[in-house]
């Protein structure tokens, strides 16, 4: 096992170990916490519908990552939240795009938890019955995200943005995708992806780092390394339509405004996030004169919002929010990046900004869950915890300023959710 | 970890809730107005205006410019329900002196904030300014009007509406639509003026220490206003049972519907007498071992989720579940027997078990959360005695069986609301 030390200046340290399968630990001790929280990760989400294992090319039907996460919790033994029960801990998992985590907090019994979390993780059990079943309660899950008007509005933009790119479909699939899942299916994504060089276990609260190592060494199943490779999609760096819009039930218009960016490496470094960040901050965040102005002119209200959304081969900045017009509020954020780039970044802005970011680094460091995330992006990236503290101490204005050059306003998507006419 | 109630004036309390744990000090005024149809839209538009702007800070700009200067201080607002009041509430959370970089006293400098905000707000000849009235009311319009979007939270509050009409409870936290309409400069100054009169007041400071002068100033600020009529938190009617339960059911263009129930409980008031609803509450639909989970959800498939919560304070329970139309009706006759169920002991060892060791094992990890600890101290207002979250894990312990059963059969149903789709039809 390879191990080493972290620490930071204001306060914290970590342990990172790699186990010689490749699975990678995070462990931050809070001694003086109440409770832990522990997450059992795999580098497998929505968008790995296509891939090649051992040379042989796979297409699998959308949806399956998180329906494989909802089947994973029965074992031939039996249900984890059953076990989990027997201890009282809090248990739930999540997919997302890039990651699917198994995750449990608890004050009590921190270890039996972890046994738990190791031992079910690591046993598959897919039958053709139990498949069934799933999937009435998935399709359930996917109808009450058709009636979410804020989940809508992203992936609507997301299809108008991404001809290729599996981002741009459901995290859950289509009901009728879930429909061609079947248990062999399961067994071959588990296979695949659920190998310990793919995945990573992230733990912070009060527990003692070398007995929660030994323990997860011993639990670690011996496991072939299989030959993955994400099969990227072919991704034209144009949009497919600048303007999408739905009608559903909703009192005001919802949007989300996104600006795709060229993707020359799969991945973003750190210092872009954090430069976006910052940037985004400057140009729409709640002190700029941008939003000063939209609120003045009843366009926006607390809604208002802005991300940089990004993810293996794929990227883009979204404005969302509600808004009686959102075509003028799109015009007003392309018209301020036009403004920024011959203008320049305010330098009293950018101090204040930056400093605001530094203290929510530094916030996100009370919270055992909030650790335990932020150690799963060090392992979906390979960075540091503490790199984004570092980094954010000497950004300048100058760093963030060649960041506006990825918001091309030739490249943007609007998408809206409308009232029904006849809509209450 | 509990800490004492420091008397600061006439109504108004201190509570320091000493915790070093955290990188950051969070200070929150809550102030208990009586829930009312008529004041309901004025009182929780209070908060927001004046976390907005103030006398010193009359451009929300150049608040929010200080707020991010300050390292990222989270100034908050929110009105929301507690039993018969409504809880104004309005908070800033500010990073420790010691992590800035040049070591600043931030956290004085947030208190100070929030105490000029609350006590000094940006108004001329008793009436805050045409502009900012006239911003805010367009936001809290918006915020009643884009509920509808949340089916899940529109469907909840509306059974609420439906159970609770002509009632305090029964209105709307944030008042209706039509409601903010009316309010004018002078209006919401006068609320002000009553807020500060006649509201009882807790402040709370979750940190490592109280802010210098924090408690001294907010007694000095009290001394000045006329303090009277001051509310009663403890005053909250009971839920009772309904002559015959009621459906409601409302048509809109969705996929899936929402049955949401609501019941009545013999059982209500303070922790000290609610407990045992807190455990039934938890086996009948709490946690994945719940009643709810295993048998609507998992054998029956009918539904994503299917869960209970109570609101102790009024003797409520309420069932919350996304179901297809066609499933409405034998999802809710699967939650009925359910509860039967439960009303006869039908519930094994291990449930109730894995309850009291899942509401202990939650309860406990409040104290790792600033807000959440802020927020339990701030519903315990009504209470006599300041329980912490581990006094109540305790409690929680030693609930007996034959308590979870007797609270289960004073249940009964009140009003049931369904939202469903439109038919194809139509």
């Amino acid at each position: 096992m390879i191990k080493q030390t972290f620490e930071s200046e204001i306060g914290e340290s970590y342990v990172k170990a790699v186990l010689p399968s490749g699975l990678q630990i995070f462990i931050l001790e809070k001694p003086q916490y109440s409770s832990s929280y522990a997450i059992f990760g795999t580098k497998y989400g929505s968008i790995d519908t296509a891939f090649s294992v051992n040379g042989e090319k796979v297409c699998v039907p959308e949806g399956i990552a998180h329906f494989l996460e909802h089947k994973l919790f029965e074992s031939e033994d039996g249900d984890a939240f059953t076990k989990y029960a027997e201890t009282g801990g809090y248990a739930n998992a999540f997919t997302s795009f890039d990651r699917t985590c198994y995750l449990f907090s608890c004050s009590d019994r921190f270890y039996d938890n972890l046994a738990i979390l190791l031992n079910f993780v690591q046993s598959p059990y897919f039958t053709e019955q139990t498949v069934k079943k799933e999937q009435g309660i998935i399709g359930q899950e996917i109808r009450m995200y058709d009636d979410s008007p804020s989940w809508r509005v992203m992936f609507n933009m997301l299809l108008a943005m991404y001809r290729e790119h599996p981002v741009r479909i459901d995290i859950a699939g289509t009901e009728e995708s879930i429909a061609k899942i079947d248990a062999a299916l399961l067994y071959k994504c588990y296979e695949t992806f659920y190998n310990p060089s793919n995945m990573f276990i992230c733990i912070a609260g009060n527990i003692d780092t070398d007995k929660a190592l030994k323990q997860i060494e011993s639990a670690i199943r011996p496991c072939e390394c299989a030959e993955l490779e994400r099969i990227t999609a072919n991704e034209p760096d144009t949009v497919c339509s600048g303007y999408t819009e739905q009608s559903l039930e909703v009192a005001i218009p919802m949007f989300c405004f996104g600006y795709k960016e060229t993707v020359e490496k799969p991945e973003r470094t750190l210092k872009e996030k954090v430069c976006t960040s910052l940037l985004l901050e400057v140009l729409a965040g709640d002190a700029s004169p941008l939003y000063a102005r939209l609120v003045k002119e009843g366009l926006i209200n607390d809604e208002f919002d802005s991300e940089y959304f990004t993810g293996y081969g794929y990227s883009s900045v979204i404005f969302s929010g509600e808004s009686s017009d959102p075509k003028r509020v799109a015009a007003e954020i392309s018209a301020e990046v036009e403004r920024l780039k011959t203008e320049g970044i305010d330098k009293k802005l950018f101090s204040a900004v930056r400093r605001r970011m530094y203290g929510d680094a530094v916030r996100r460091f009370n919270n055992v869950e909030g650790i335990a995330m932020q150690m799963v992006d060090c392992a979906m990236s390979d960075c540091g915890l503490f790199d984004e503290i570092k980094y954010i101490k000497s950004v300048t204005s100058d760093d963030v300023y060649r960041r506006l050059s990825l918001l091309d306003n030739e490249k943007t998507v609007l998408s809206v959710i409308n009232p029904k006419e006849n809509g209450k | 970890m509990s800490g004492k109630i420091i008397p600061l004036s006439d109504g108004v309390e201190g509570l320091f809730v000493k915790n070093t744990r955290f990188n950051t000090t969070l200070v929150s005024f809550n102030f208990y107005v009586p829930l009312a149809a008529d004041t309901a839209a004025e009182y929780a538009l209070l908060p927001f205006m004046l976390t907005t702007c103030s006398k010193k800070y009359p451009d929300f700009s150049a608040l929010n410019y200080k707020l991010a200067s300050l390292y990222g201080a989270q100034l908050e607002a929110s009105a929301e329900k507690f039993g018969d009041c409504q809880l104004l509430r309005m908070s800033v959370s500010v990073i420790n002196d010691r992590f800035t970089f040049e070591n600043e006293s931030l956290i004085k400098q947030a208190s100070d904030l929030i105490v000029g905000l609350i006590f000094e707000p940006n108004t001329e000849n008793g009436a805050f300014y045409t502009e900012d009235l006239a911003r805010e009311k367009r936001k809290a319009i918006e915020h009643i009007k884009g509920e509808i979007s949340e089916k899940r939270i529109y469907a909840k509050n509306r059974l609420i509406s439906e159970m609770y009409r002509g009632k305090a409870y029964g209105v709307p936290k944030c008042g209706t639509e039509d409601d903010v309409l009316t309010i004018t400069g002078e209006s919401l100054y006068s609320a002000w003026r009553r807020m500060l009169s006649s509201a009882f007041v807790r402040v709370q400071v979750v940190g490592s220490s109280v802010p210098a002068g924090l408690f001294e100033d907010i007694g000095a600020r009290f001394e000045t206003v006329e303090r009277r009529d001051i509310t009663d938190v403890k005053k909250c009617a009971v839920t009772l049972p309904a002559d015959t339960p009621r459906t409601v059911d409302e048509h809109m263009d969705i996929t899936q519907g929402k049955l949401v129930m609501g019941f009545s409980s013999e059982l209500a008031g303070d922790d000290d007498k609610t407990l045992p609803m807190m455990v039934m509450t938890d086996i009948f639909g709490g946690g994945p071992y719940s009643r709810l989970f295993t048998n609507v959800r998992e054998k029956m498939s009918l539904c994503y989720y299917c869960s209970a919560s109570s609101v102790r304070q009024k003797g409520l329970l309420t069932v919350d579940s996304g179901v297809e139309a066609k499933n409405a009706e034998k999802a809710q006759n699967e939650i009925l027997n359910q509860l039967e169920a439960v009303k006869r002991g039908e519930f094994t060892d291990f449930e109730y078990n894995s309850s009291l060791k899942s509401i202990a094992d939650s309860l406990k990890t409040y104290n790792d959360s600033q807000i959440s600890l802020d927020l339990w101290y701030a519903l315990k207002a009504a209470n006599p005695n300041l329980y912490s979250p581990e006094d109540i894990a305790e409690k929680v312990s030693h609930i007996t069986r034959e308590e979870v059963i007797n609270a289960a059969n004073g249940i009964k149903l009140h009003t049931v609301y369904r939202l469903l789709p439109k038919e194809a039809a139509e």
